[in-house]
């Protein structure tokens, strides 16, 4: 994999292209001293170093990373750190070995989050599908707001769209990939907004009553920021108490919503969550979405942390492809069950200089105005190429052995005796002493064994998250887990 | 083989053929879009109707896999029918070129796949981040600040409002719009977009982003770069303005933030340093490759912790063993957040400032030599229903790609974007001899 690779030289002097010199006044060749005519950068240069990082690249970043015997993080205290790292930008360039020798540093001293032993976050793994959409987008670096611009991923992202749509169990839909669930949320939020009352696009929140938003108090924080950028407020998101498996209770929520009318103010959305951040926890939809229909509010399920299960009631769902199924950051998709071009309406400004009405193609393939963004990463297509190498069968199988992995672990527990674990799906949750857990976390990584994630929760104590979601780890990186936790804090 | 999910005591992925994947893939990238994409031998793009495109890319996404061949022949097919944004005669949006050591940033930042939020899990990245915004407010005239990268420009300017808004009513984070008075926001006709965007997304509603009486004003975005016309708004004056009501002043520079690199041509933003916030996109002007955009703050009250925070405990955890201040995922509105400075720094540590600068004065020169050979040649005038005919004989031959767009009442126009660093007088001398031929009939 190290080897040198054999690809045809980089075109040549753009001074010796097809085009035949024409007559006239001699040409400039430069101006104040600046070179008018051909690369700044050497071919061959650009050649060799692209091939060095590459090989780099393939060598530290991806298959070492993902090598249980190396280390899943190299700590250094950030002192220490910024000193190694050099970071300082200055007047002069650098030589290549230079900069190759930096990009191994960046590899080396960041944390291998493919490592079979990550698991402090909600994503993790290596898929090298999604990874080689990943180099070609940013090769191509198109810009997702035209068919001009970018054809092909416009019609990649409406295929994935559409069969994403399928799998919710909507006869029609749309949606648009976006920078991240909390984005995705907010989405949700300003289409309810919108649905409601669309004079509040032109005139703003004061057009209407004082809007408020329920959700569980287990839900994503993101559903807290959107608030506060939407102009609606944190103080009117209610937060509907869940029961101790950190599900909503279906009749808090209700309680809660006539409590807002009672007080002059106009319920709009309920955000459901399929898979809470910390616990792992599923709201109970069919319910929910029971008392939604009584009151006439958008219904969004935030789904991002699982797959899509019994959403199909929901009038819009957040999913994100690169947490269970692993592709690569950022893969995020906001599906909303209308026909009537409800996004493109909410969102829309029709800049001219983008979205001009006489183009020579069918306007409607223009996503642009989807968004609240103008250029937009053709994120699809990682997940395109992805489910296209393994088949909707193999993406099932990858959700079924997490959950049976997740399981046998749960049947080892009792071995760990003095753990009184909980379990949710695809999350184990160890509670140990507060003071405990912060001082194994500091050990693993200084040791770079193993890095788990650990939060407060009910102020009791902290509990490390185990989340096994993941199809290259084992049974064996899961005992692993398990007997280095005891070991790092056997004398505490 | 097919792995089956009893089988629980070895790894679901195959690495070495993933591995082996990822080489051959790079192989046809490197070809196909580095090589030939930037070969003015090439076409620009191969245009293809959308429902004749779908049916030669075999979109549908079924129940079983495929085999390595088939996969390396859609790679192929992607980078064939997609738009060769780093060809020479590309000029349709305002980024193009190609820059290899933020390629190779971009390809690093992709293959660590990791985000911003902590520094547990993102150490090298944080500090970079932090140095990267550092280096930039120095060419701003900021001695001290804060800022971020963004999910691009929109949101940039998206965030200055925000932040705008909440200094001038903090209670408007918990509250919402309902109990203040009516905002506005003051932007130019030329001003971009995402200033209309934001201002309904964030409640304040598209109506009020101009003069209204009896509201509060209290945000002025001005542009440095507008993105028809290229024109840089006087910061100075409008700073006087902003200075004597007390309003927020943002200047979105996602175009022509870059002009800070050059001496000769940094006087196009004098007065920048008198903002309290700026938006600026590398990804323009410095060839950084989609996405890097940033937003910088003149504030140091840790204003951006203090307007977006949730202090999420599965994240933030007081009791760190490291210096918590480091977790800035705080500061932003996202939760993952990719890594975006690794492209732009490792592009700055190779070429350094000097080199970014002779970048933006080879796009001044340039543009100035395209005026030059315009004003030589008779009958550069175009109407209205020429403009859209050109273009679709230029996309359907793929000679090259200009964008054109009305501005105003005023007929179509072509807009020619010169940024790249890989163009040269030939590129230039091409596109009015083509604009010519392909317009010679109509």
């Amino acid at each position: 994999l190290s080897s040198a690779y054999s690809v045809p030289r980089f075109t040549s002097d753009p001074l010796a292209s097809a085009f035949p010199a024409q007559p006239g006044p001699p040409r400039r060749n430069a101006w104040d001293g600046v070179p008018l005519n051909g690369s700044p950068l050497d071919d061959l240069a650009a050649e060799s170093f692209l091939q060095r990082s590459m090989s780099m690249i393939l060598e530290e970043a991806v298959k070492k990373a993902t090598d249980v015997r190396q280390k899943v993080c190299e700590w250094r205290s950030p002192e220490e750190l910024k000193e190694l790292l050099d970071l300082e930008l200055r007047d002069g360039g650098e030589s290549e070995a230079q900069i190759l020798e930096r990009c191994r540093d960046a590899i080396r001293y960041s944390v291998k989050t493919t490592h079979p032993h990550f698991f402090n976050q909600l994503y993790a793994g290596l898929e090298p599908y999604s990874m080689v959409a990943s180099f070609i987008t940013d090769a191509l670096k198109p810009s997702l707001y035209t068919y001009e611009v970018s054809p092909v991923f416009t019609l990649m992202e409406d295929a994935v769209l559409r069969k994403m749509v399928q799998i919710v169990g909507w006869e029609e839909g749309d949606g648009i990939f976006n920078a991240g669930g909390s984005m995705s949320n907010m989405y949700a939020m300003n289409l309810a907004r919108y649905r409601d009352f669309p004079e509040i696009k032109e005139l703003g929140n004061s057009a209407a009553a004082r809007l408020v938003v329920f959700t569980s108090q287990e839900c994503h924080y993101s559903i807290s920021k959107a608030a506060a950028l939407m102009g609606i407020g944190t103080k009117n998101v209610f937060v509907v108490p869940s029961d101790k498996r950190g599900k909503m209770i279906p009749s808090a929520l209700e309680e809660q919503i006539k409590s807002a009318k009672s007080e002059g103010a106009v319920p709009f959305i309920v955000n459901a969550t399929a898979g809470t951040t910390v616990l792992g926890a599923f709201d109970p939809i069919d319910e929910i979405a029971d008392i939604c229909e009584k009151y006439k509010l958008w219904l969004h399920v935030d789904s991002v942390m699982s797959h899509l299960f019994s959403s199909h009631r929901a009038n819009s769902v957040a999913w994100n492809p690169h947490k269970m199924l692993m592709a690569c950051l950022q893969c995020s998709v906001f599906l909303i069950r209308d026909k009537t071009r409800l996004l493109q309406r909410c969102h829309s400004a029709r800049a001219s200089y983008l979205f001009q009405q006489d183009k020579f193609y069918d306007l409607s393939y223009d996503t642009g105005d989807k968004s609240v963004q103008c250029s937009r990463k053709p994120d699809a297509f990682k997940f395109w190429l992805m489910w296209k190498a393994l088949g909707t069968r193999e993406l099932e199988q990858r959700v079924d052995r997490a959950l049976a992995i997740a399981r046998s672990v749960w049947g080892n527990i009792s071995d760990f005796a003095w753990l009184k674990p909980l379990s949710n799906f695809y999350f184990i949750l160890l509670p140990l002493y507060l003071q405990v857990a912060p001082v194994i976390k500091e050990r693993m990584m200084k040791k770079g064994s193993m890095m788990v994630g650990y939060q407060p929760h009910g102020g009791k104590a902290n509990f490390f998250r185990m989340v096994v979601i993941s199809p290259q780890v084992s049974r064996q990186d899961m005992d692993f887990v398990l007997d280095e936790i005891h070991s790092l804090g056997m004398d505490l | 083989m097919e792995p089956t999910v009893g089988d629980l005591s070895d790894p679901l992925i195959n690495h070495t053929e993933g591995q082996l994947f990822l080489h051959e893939a790079f192989k046809i990238i490197v070809e196909e879009v580095l090589c030939k994409g930037t070969d003015v031998k090439e076409k620009v793009c191969e245009w293809k109707e959308p429902e004749e495109l779908a049916l030669l890319l075999d979109l549908e996404l079924r129940e079983k896999g495929e085999q390595k061949e088939k996969l390396l022949q859609r790679v192929r097919d992607v980078a064939k029918y997609s738009v060769k944004t780093s060809h020479p005669r590309f000029f349709n949006q305002q980024f193009a070129g190609v820059d290899y050591h933020s390629l190779a940033g971009r390809f690093l930042s992709e293959a660590l796949n990791t985000n911003l939020f902590t520094y547990e899990v993102a150490p090298v990245f944080v500090l970079m981040e932090a140095e990267v915004l550092r280096g930039l407010r120095e060419l701003v005239g900021w001695t001290e600040g804060d800022g971020l990268f963004c999910p691009g420009g929109s949101t940039s300017n998206m965030y200055a409002l925000n932040l705008a808004r909440y200094r001038l009513y903090p209670e408007v984070k918990s509250q919402g719009l309902w109990s203040l008075p009516r905002l506005t926001i003051f932007t130019s006709p030329e001003s971009h977009y995402s200033v209309k965007k934001g201002a309904a997304f964030m409640g304040f509603g598209m109506d009020n982003v101009i003069f209204v009486k009896g509201a509060v004003p209290h945000f002025v975005s001005c542009t440095s770069g507008t993105t028809v016309q290229g024109a840089f708004d006087p910061l100075d004056r409008i700073a006087d303005v902003c200075d004597k009501h007390k309003l927020w002043l943002h200047v979105d520079a996602a175009w022509g933030g870059s002009v800070l690199f050059s001496k000769k041509h940094r006087h196009l933003m004098k007065g920048v340093n008198r903002a309290n916030s700026v938006a600026w996109n590398p990804h323009k002007m410095l060839v950084a490759g989609l996405q890097c955009s940033v937003l910088l703050l003149k504030d140091t009250t840790n204003l951006l912790k203090k307007c977006h925070g949730a202090n999420a405990s599965y994240l933030f955890q007081q009791d760190k063993f490291y210096d918590v201040n480091l977790d800035i995922g705080d500061k932003s509105v996202q939760c993952s957040r990719k890594v975006d400075c690794l492209k732009l720094w490792l592009m700055w540590k190779a070429v350094g400032s000097t080199g970014l600068e002779q970048r933006v004065d080879k796009a001044f020169f340039h543009t100035r030599y395209l005026v030059e050979q315009m004003k030589k040649r008779d009958g550069f005038q175009l109407l209205r229903e020429v403009a859209p005919v050109i273009k679709e004989r230029m996309m359907k031959q793929g000679t090259m790609m200009v964008g054109y767009q009305p501005l105003g009442d005023r007929v179509n126009f072509f807009r020619i974007t010169i940024l790249s660093p890989l163009i040269s007088q030939k590129d230039l001398d091409f596109f009015l001899d083509e604009i010519e031929r392909l317009g010679n009939d109509v």
